[in-house]
């Protein structure tokens, strides 16, 4: 039955260890694969605390590309359908929802430039400091990007 | 058993490197797309009025740009969303399923949204 569950690249790396617990019955910190797992901080190393954020904010993005799809139908009932979405999303909850939205495309991102790198081999897998130098300047470009937001008329 | 195996495998590594193509393709357009929208317009907040909408979108230019935005965007979230659903430790047909599955939603996401650019781009 596991021997059909080949390991993924990409696949949660507590999942092996998961399963692995299940069959033998050993102690596994958490419980359970997949998203419950990923809310699951006990026992992580900082390239599960990436892993776990590039799946949240991955997840996220894909809701806010429908939604974004969604919002964008608007335009095809004509210019009063969209000016009444531009009142609204002009008020400070959804700026607010804007900058939520560069923060989940930072950490997406420079954390997916950091997998893409090491993954191909044109980087040494420094993971830990690359992970957190990359966080630093997504945090630098995500004031710039709230002050633009909430500062800009 | 060592074919399938194999054939995982193959399949696996396709996959990572089509996320890991489109994902880095997506930095490019993602700031492309973001700055346009958002970084160079003055009105409400940052946001295009809706005939500054129709006039960006019947540029030529980018209208291909926006195409292969949101065809490498949607094979990306497609790719994601396998990966999410593998770590539930799917069966085979299970994933066979998810995979139609994903493959239809994505087909059907980029015939909207090529829909709705050219909809868009014809009233300019």
């Amino acid at each position: 039955m596991s021997e059909q569950r080949a390991p993924a690249p990409d696949r949660d790396p507590g999942v092996e260890q998961i399963l692995r617990a299940r069959q033998d019955g050993s102690h596994v910190a958490r419980k359970l694969p997949g998203p419950v797992a990923w809310f699951d901080l006990r026992n992580r190393s900082t390239g599960h605390l990436a892993f776990s954020l590039n799946r949240i904010t991955g997840l996220g993005l894909v809701f806010y590309l429908y939604l974004h799809l969604g919002v964008l139908t608007l335009l095809l009932g004509g210019e009063d359908s969209w000016n009444g979405f531009l009142e609204v999303a002009t008020l400070p909850l959804f700026l607010g929802l804007d900058v939520l939205l560069v923060f989940g495309l930072l950490v997406h991102g420079l954390n997916g430039t950091r997998l893409a790198l090491v993954g191909s081999g044109y980087v040494p897998n420094h993971q830990k400091a690359m992970f957190w130098s990359l966080m630093v300047f997504g945090a630098i470009v995500l004031v710039y990007t709230a002050l633009h937001v909430f500062g800009g008329e | 058993m060592a074919a399938r195996a194999e054939h995982e495998r193959a399949s696996r590594s396709r996959s990572w490197r089509w996320t890991a193509i489109t994902g880095v393709s997506l930095l490019v357009l993602v700031t492309i797309h973001m700055v346009a929208h958002h970084f160079v317009v003055d009105e409400v907040g940052g946001l295009r009025t809706y005939q500054h909408v129709l006039d960006y979108v019947s540029t030529p230019i980018i209208f291909v740009i926006e195409g292969v935005f949101l065809v490498a965007v949607t094979a990306h979230a497609m790719l994601g969303l396998r990966s999410v659903l593998l770590d539930f430790g799917l069966s085979e047909r299970w994933r066979r399923l998810a995979d139609r599955g994903l493959v239809v939603l994505g087909i059907g996401t980029v015939v909207y949204g090529f829909v709705l650019i050219g909809v868009l781009a014809s009233r300019a």
